[in-house]
Formats: C-alpha cells, structure tokens, sequence
C-alpha cells in the first residue's frame, strides 16, 4: 500500500480530499499506529483479503479496510462489525460492481443483531438512522469509504448514481430490542441469539410512513399494513414496475405493537405486506408502459417476489412515523436481503493508544 | 466485441474495461439519451451507426477509445 507524507495532519486531509479518498466531509488521518491498531482489532493479518471490490477489481485487504475505518473514525472494536459488512457486499448476490455503478441511488442498508451491537454502541431507537450516534456513523461510513477507496466508486465517473442519497454517507442501524415484540431479524434468519449478525440490503433512501393508531377499530393493524404496503408498492418504484428485488421496512414500536396486539408475528407482517403491495397493471401502463408489459390491464401486480423478500425491522422510536426502504430492484441476484455472521472470535483486545 | 457506450459514461466505460482487463476493448460514442428518443431517433442513429459496428469489427475502422491503464489491485 502507498504512504503519503505530510508536513502535519491538516496538510495530510487536504491531500486525502484532493485525492479523492474522502467523501467530501474531513477524515482522521490513518497513520501507521492508528491503522495497525485496527488491523490488530481484526486478528488477521493485514495482507488477508476479504475478496475483489468492483467495479475496480481491487483486493480488500485488511490494511486497506482498516486505513478506511480508521479514516472515518472508527473505533477498533467496530472492525470485526466492518469486515463482516464488507464481506456480505463481496458476496456474488450482493452484485457489487453493479450496485455501485448503477444510476440509481441504491445504498448499503447495514443492520446489526446480537450482543456486539449493543457491545458497540449502536443506536436502534430515536434517530437511530440520524446524526448523533458514532458507531452507527462511523461504521456505515467506513463501508462507504472502502467502497470509494477500494472498489472506486467515484461519482460521475464510476459511480453513476444521477443524484445519489445521503444514505450514501452512512446507513447503519440496529434494532430497538428492547421494545420489539418479536425475535431480532436475524434470529428470524436462522441465527442463534447469542450470534452477532449482519444484515446487509442495497436500498433507496427512507420513505415516511405516518399512521394512527385506533385501540376501538379492530382493523387497526390492517390499516397500518396496508398504508405500508402502499408505500412499497408506491409508483415512483424499481420495485412496483421491476416487480423484483426486495424492501427495508423499518416499523416503529409503537406500530408493531398494534400488530402483535393483533396476533401477527414477523413472518405474518411479510406475508400480508407481500399480499398487499400491488398495483394494477393499467395504472403502471399508464405512467411508465416501457416497464408495464403485456397482460390485462385489470392483472392485480405484487411489486415484491414473495414475502422472504421483506426485510421487518423493529426500529426507531415510538410514535406515528414507521419507514419504508424500496430498492433498485436489478443487477444479476436481483437485490437480495444478505445475512452474515460477526467473526468476534478472532479479535485481539487492543491495548489504548498512546 | 464492440461495446457501445453514451456520452456521460464514457469515463466509466473506460475504468470497467481497465477493471476487466480489457483496455483496448473497442468502443463507441453514442450520443445521450438513447432510451425514450422515440422509434424515429432509435432508427435513425441505429442505421448511422450499424456500419461503423462491422467495420470496427472487422478492423477496417478505428474504435472512438485509446487505450486505457492496466488496473491497481
């Protein structure tokens, strides 16, 4: 790996900026020690590569993630959370050369489950997904700045986004646990409980969803299913015309208490959002025929594959406002929701900096 | 191979086909947008542009690109 040298750490960031290595905001200049001491954090050795990043065709070694962590101020305990993330996106479904590539404005949404969540500091409640929160900002930023720096996603030039996100910056969150009704997503996915988890999905930036409660009308939760299904199927979608991919439904506790007062669990808000978000094909024909095709313009069309292709997340704080994250809905896998487990076992306890 | 490659995007065809391994890969310029120019537009640049394909193709004519830089891995 190339080392610049700077007279100081302020002519240091301008060179990071001119290079084009930050994304626009200042970075902590990754010296030797500070990246050593993530690589340390990762129990691998620094030459150790996670995979080829696109669309550059670069190795992700564990020096060049840990430059990146540090330059978006990680702490060294957030690495293993970093590398599990990388490794997800450097799966083939992930479609990582193409995600990064594309016009649209999809985004890694990172969602981590299990202990080293709350281990790290990771915000799941109020503003969970805002500013306020250093591990949830520094961890989706570090992914973001590997995706810069490693794979070359570089706007205008590589990466083609027409307008881009600010989920661009960083989207990391976990789930609010504590006043969740149901088990975390990732124990949905198979996970053992006491298993740190990763949950990786490429999507658009979040949709509010506002909706009230009525404890007297027993169609309260349909009501809230179908105003969630609405926004999923919303005619502004990849997903609603492509008809493919899969969504982020972030559901506020508030809201998924009014469906588990209802009796319905995580698997049963998937299915009834599966069955809810669709539109007709008339109305699709009528705003984008290229993606509508043929068929009866009465065809009742599910904007979603099947209800596994629904993320549900507890999150957020309690109130009126739950979220829905759409999503490009392409590439070759055709945007899957990807899980991979935390590799903790590894890490090295990393002695303080001096 | 001839890849075909609109205006905005022509830096990034230059670093996929780096990325790939094949610089020299020959491409051509086409203006932007191509998508919902209408049957008329699509007919007629398809026709201007169809000779030039078989001739690149067939080596008789030069691509639009240089040749780019082998990748940093």
């Amino acid at each position: 790996m190339s080392t610049l040298t700077a007279v100081d750490e302020a002519d240091a960031l301008e060179q990071l900026h001119r290079l084009g290595c930050t994304d626009g905001l200042p970075v902590v200049i990754p010296t030797p020690e500070r990246v050593a001491r993530c690589v340390l954090a990762t129990g691998a050795d620094p030459t150790t590569s996670l995979g080829v990043m696109g669309p550059l065709s670069a190795l992700t070694t564990i020096e060049r993630v840990a430059t990146n962590a540090v330059m978006a101020g990680c702490d060294p305990d957030h690495m293993p959370i970093v590398v599990a993330t990388l490794r997800a996106l450097l799966r083939p479904e992930y479609d990582l050369s193409e995600a990064q590539s594309t016009t649209h404005s999809t985004a890694p949404l990172i969602v981590v489950s299990g202990p080293l969540a709350s281990a790290c500091g990771i915000a799941g409640g109020f503003g969970a997904l805002g500013p306020g929160h250093r591990a949830n900002a520094t961890i989706g930023r570090a992914v973001r700045l590997c995706l810069i720096n490693i794979g070359g996603a570089r706007p205008g030039a590589s990466d083609m986004a027409l307008l881009g996100q600010p989920g661009k910056f960083t989207m990391c969150i976990t789930e609010n646990s504590a006043e969740s009704p149901w088990e975390p997503c990732s124990v949905a996915a198979g996970f053992d409980p006491f298993e740190s988890v990763v949950t990786v999905i490429g999507v658009e930036g979040p949709h509010s969803v506002v909706f009230v409660d009525d404890a007297d009308d027993p169609d309260s939760a349909l009501r809230l299913l179908r105003v969630l299904a609405r926004a999923i199927a919303n005619p502004g979608s990849n997903n609603a015309f492509m008809r493919t991919g899969s969504v982020a439904v972030a559901i506020n506790p508030d809201h998924a208490a009014v469906l588990a007062r209802a009796g319905l669990g995580r698997a049963d808000v998937q299915r009834e959002l599966h069955r809810l978000a669709t539109n007709l094909r008339g109305d699709l024909r009528e705003l984008n025929p290229a993606f509508a095709g043929s068929g009866d313009a009465g065809d009742e069309l599910h904007a979603l594959p099947s209800p596994d292709h629904v993320l549900v997340l507890v999150a957020g704080g309690g109130g009126l406002y739950s979220t829905v994250f759409p999503s490009w809905s392409a590439g070759a896998h055709l945007n899957p929701i990807l899980h991979e487990r935390i590799e903790a076992d590894q890490a090295c306890e990393v002695p303080a900096s001096g | 191979m001839v890849a075909l490659v609109s205006e905005p995007f022509w830096q990034q065809g230059d670093l996929i086909a780096m990325s790939n391994g094949m610089p020299d890969v020959p491409r051509l310029r086409l203006p932007h947008p191509v998508a919902g120019s209408g049957t008329a537009a699509m007919i007629a640049l398809a026709a201007k542009l169809t000779p030039r394909i078989i001739a690149v193709l067939r080596g008789e004519q030069p691509a639009d690109n240089e040749p780019v830089g082998a990748p940093s891995t």
